[in-house]
């Protein structure tokens, strides 16, 4: 970059607001999905509204792209940056701005862990619903972002479901702020849109998330089955008898077993569990959790555990939340497939990952977010065999297709990021496309809002909607149609 | 744009509609005091696309109807050329009912999907008024709810897909027909609320609710607002969790209804737990079954029992909704205005039915409008007279995001022909 637009650049954040030092820049250089690579031109740690503001208006004022980050936990190369951009570090504003529990809410910056907002409120009973299995480490605006779920969101929902209001800069460094306390702000919904695009549409500088009361009562209960099948006949049993838990989560032979290498929770070696967790008010738990167990008996599980304390509710949980991690024990390399499906299409889509996993000689493990059908795949390799790594990635590609196949969707948490843009058009046709472009353009017309994301083509805001035209960029051969 | 008569229209059009049926304007559908020339009624999504495609060729302004129980929201529309009526896009496309979605055509009613949901004890658990004659597609460009959005939540928190039509007559879908799913942007959500200013919903998918087996409403009558404010804080504090927390206030009445839905014994605990909480604050009495379900009737009337009276949306941060009920009934004794104030009174969201001279209401919509800044509560006009709907900008202040909504309007619709100046935000 420039030195002239680096000054202007140290003049907004200050020298100790820029990464220069090489070995510090490698961090920036990929989030969560390693296999993303690209130096940035610049990298800023701002700590105000302002400086991001001012930031965002130098990047506009000069057309250079600019990628907002936070943790860098995320999974899809959404955060990667742009090497002739900069990039946009959210990190030292991490501030717990004002907690409101007379209007249940809590206005953090986007640097914010996700656990510490619950944290802040726990010791008043409230807390904040979504609980992406990276929570520790993931922030709020990175959340906000990808639209982040979690185990608990089939009950409670998505982040879309609770953030009330953002603050945010727009592409051209105008500051908005949509929604907040109050419900049903007037107007577009710009907030149900802005949530889950990626950092594509805004810089997110503050946000008013929803805080919950803590249930009376939380019961969770383990139950084993010597098959898959069986266990996802257990959750349609469940969802049948009109319950529908807090969390159902699937894990499979494979992931059991590196879960139980990694962090001993002790579950039993089996071809499938299920961990199923009630909360709610104490009368309706108690009575619904009788029938959680009755149906899993029903669906033949071969033993069942009930956490009678919150030590071995904290166990099952460690097991199911490692289980990423825990792959790292059973081979070198995985990769992490992020795919949905309707849940009822389970058994048809597990037994075509079983023949794949057969086919390409690569062990697959599962991990499944059962009660809304959320697909985690772990495709094992060892990149020290040569084409394996490439293999790994035909055959977490080819899941995707099974999914679509089985109507469901390319992401269901992880996002699209740069990882799956191209396969985006396999789920949405032009039309579809350029409809969502209509409203990136609407935010960022001149493409400059962490660009190549998404997307597969990026679209000139100037072009008259219709079906899609060559785009210029590619008729000069500079982009590329996936 | 040469204007033809409408009789000269209906004939030209008979050919670019695909398989609509085409007709003159009736009674029926007049909307804000004006007859559209023409009204087309689709029957397939592919009618749709020739509609709008024809449409956007002679560009005609469009506006949309369905069961009509919702006309006269939004601002006065300018201007309406073609009206496409959804009454004969009412099929259910699907209802995976292992999986809890349905996808549905946007003029089926709320009643005729959710009987036929109820086979497999499933719903769209939403309430809104009118639902034996409100069709999807209304309730989905109002984002409207009922009580029920205490425990269930509003249409923009149930809907996962949507097909839809663009003023240009493409036909694009957004998000599909799972639950979890963050693949592209959510265009579903931003034409949820949007008043149709922003294309023609064909179809949409939406996560279900079970029903549940049993149902209890507490109903709790108060002899003042403040006991309704201590009762509505030691409940939202609880931890019981009804479906509906509704509060009924208006000179001489204060009233609420706290409903539980649930299996037997877990809804018999939660609505004995509710009564004690209520304690001496107020008198409380259980129902169920019939008496319940009239109780709900009952209470329905507050929205759509007066087709002349003005229908407010207050929405508020929930710890300053009663402030705010105060401040009502003092300005409305002050100004002769009568009203009804029911809605959610844990979420700060109520329906205010106004009757009284058009002057004293806009005054009043004026001052509850001084007590709230943007983001913190504002004040809609839904229904209204089109004198009262031309006197006051029905939306009230919008904020800093206007300017991203108007940009929107234009990418979508660049000729501003679909609902001109109806939307949220006169777009």
């Amino acid at each position: 970059m420039e030195k002239i637009f680096l000054d202007q650049l140290a003049q907004i954040v200050g020298m100790d607001g820029m990464v220069r030092d090489d070995a510090e820049l490698l961090t920036y250089e990929t989030d969560g999905l390693v296999k993303l690579r690209s130096r940035p031109g610049a990298v800023v740690l701002p700590t105000s509204t302002e400086q991001v503001q001012a930031v965002v208006k130098l990047c506009h004022e000069t057309g250079v792209p600019f990628v907002a980050r936070g943790q860098g936990t995320g999974l899809s190369g959404g955060a990667m940056p742009h090497p002739d951009g900069v990039l946009i570090a959210l990190t030292r504003m991490n501030r717990i701005l004002d907690i409101d529990l007379p209007n249940r809410c809590i206005t953090v910056e986007p640097g914010v862990m996700n656990l510490d907002v619950s944290k802040a409120v726990s010791d008043e009973g409230y807390y904040y619903a979504p609980d992406p299995s990276s929570q520790v480490i993931c922030s709020i605006g990175g959340n906000v972002a990808e639209n982040s779920g979690g185990a608990h969101c089939l009950k409670y929902g998505f982040t879309v479901h609770h953030v009330l209001g953002v603050e945010a800069v727009l592409p051209d460094g105008d500051v908005v702020t949509l929604g907040g306390p109050a419900l049903d702000a007037p107007g577009l919904d710009l907030l149900g849109v802005l949530v889950g695009s990626e950092g594509t549409l805004a810089v997110v500088t503050k946000i008013t998330l929803n805080l919950l009361r803590k249930p009376a009562a939380v019961k969770t209960l383990l139950a084993a089955f010597d098959s898959t099948e069986a266990a996802g006949n257990a959750v349609s049993g469940i969802i049948g008898a009109g319950i529908i838990p807090a969390a159902v989560e699937m894990m499979d032979r494979v992931t059991i077993e590196a879960a139980e290498e990694a962090v001993h929770p002790n579950f039993p070696k089996t071809d499938a569990i299920l961990i199923v967790e009630l909360d709610g008010a104490e009368a309706d738990v108690s009575a619904l959790f009788r029938r959680v167990e009755e149906v899993c008996v029903e669906a033949k599980a071969c033993e069942i555990q009930i956490a009678k304390t919150n030590e071995q509710r904290a166990r099952f949980w460690q097991g199911r939340k490692a289980a990423f991690a825990a792959m790292g024990r059973v081979s070198p390399s995985y990769y992490v497939q992020d795919g949905v499906i309707p849940r009822t299409k389970l058994p048809e889509v597990l037994s075509r990952i079983a023949a794949l996993s057969e086919r390409s000689g690569l062990k697959i493990g599962n991990v499944f977010h059962a009660g809304d059908g959320n697909l985690h795949p772990l495709v094992c390799y060892d990149e020290r065999i040569p084409g394996q790594a490439d293999l790994a990635q035909d055959v977490a590609s080819e899941i995707l297709t099974y999914c679509l196949d089985a109507g469901g969707s390319i992401t269901g948490e992880h996002g699209v990021g740069a990882d799956k843009a191209k396969h985006l058009p396999k789920m949405f046709n032009d039309s579809d496309l350029d409809t969502m472009q209509l409203v990136r353009c609407a935010f960022d017309p001149g493409y400059i809002c962490n660009p190549g994301k998404v997307f597969p083509t990026p679209r000139l805001c100037g072009e008259v909607p219709g079906p899609y035209r060559q785009h210029p960029t590619e008729a000069s051969g500079l982009a590329e149609r996936f | 744009m040469a204007v033809l008569s409408p009789s000269v229209l209906v004939e030209q059009s008979r050919s670019r509609v695909g398989q609509s049926v085409v007709r003159a304007s009736t009674e029926m559908d007049l909307t804000d005091g004006m007859h559209p020339r023409i009204v087309v009624e689709p029957s397939t999504a592919d009618d749709v696309v020739a509609t709008l495609a024809w449409a956007s060729a002679e560009r005609l302004t469009v506006m949309v109807a369905g069961g009509r129980s919702k006309q006269g929201w939004g601002a006065p529309a300018s201007s309406i050329d073609l009206l496409v009526s959804t009454a004969r896009l009412n099929r259910i496309v699907e209802h995976r009912h292992g999986d809890l979605t349905a996808t549905v055509e946007v003029g089926a009613t709320l009643a005729s999907v959710n009987r036929e949901l109820a086979r497999h004890r499933q719903w769209l658990p939403w309430d809104p008024p009118w639902s034996d004659r409100a069709t999807i597609g209304g309730i989905v460009s109002t984002n409207d709810s009922g009580p029920r959005r205490h425990g269930y939540g509003a249409p923009r928190d149930g809907i996962i897909g949507v097909s839809m039509v663009r003023a240009d007559g493409e036909l694009a879908k957004s998000g599909g027909i799972v639950v979890k799913n963050v693949a592209g942007y959510d265009v579903s959500r931003l034409v949820t609320g949007s008043f149709g200013c922003l294309g023609v919903i064909v179809t949409a998918t939406f996560k279900l609710s079970p029903i549940a087996s049993t149902s209890r409403t507490v109903a709790v009558e108060l002899d003042s607002l403040e006991s309704a404010e201590s009762v509505v804080r030691s409940l939202s504090l609880s931890a019981l969790t009804p479906t509906a927390m509704e509060l009924v206030t208006a000179a001489g009445q204060n009233r609420l209804l706290v409903r539980f839905e649930s299996i037997e014994e877990a809804s018999a605990q939660q609505s004995q737990e509710a009564c004690s909480l209520v304690g001496s604050s107020g008198q409380t009495e259980v129902l169920t079954g019939e008496e319940e379900a009239n109780l709900w009737r009952q209470h329905g009337v507050h929205w759509s029992g007066k087709p002349d009276a003005t229908l407010l949306k207050l929405s508020c941060a929930p710890a300053e909704l009663f402030p705010l009920l105060q401040f009502l009934r003092t300005v409305s004794r002050e100004n002769g205005l009568e009203y009804v104030a029911a809605g959610r009174a844990s979420l700060g969201v109520v329906d205010i039915s106004l009757e009284g001279s058009i002057a004293a209401q806009v005054r009043m919509i004026q001052l509850l409008r001084e007590q709230l800044t943007v983001g913190r509560g504002s004040v809609v006009v839904r229904n209204g007279s089109v004198t009262l709907r031309r006197k006051i900008d029905v939306w009230g202040e919008i904020g800093s995001g206007l300017r991203v909504m108007k940009a929107v309007k234009s990418r979508f619709d660049p000729d501003n022909r679909l609902s001109p100046g109806r939307g949220p935000g006169g777009l």
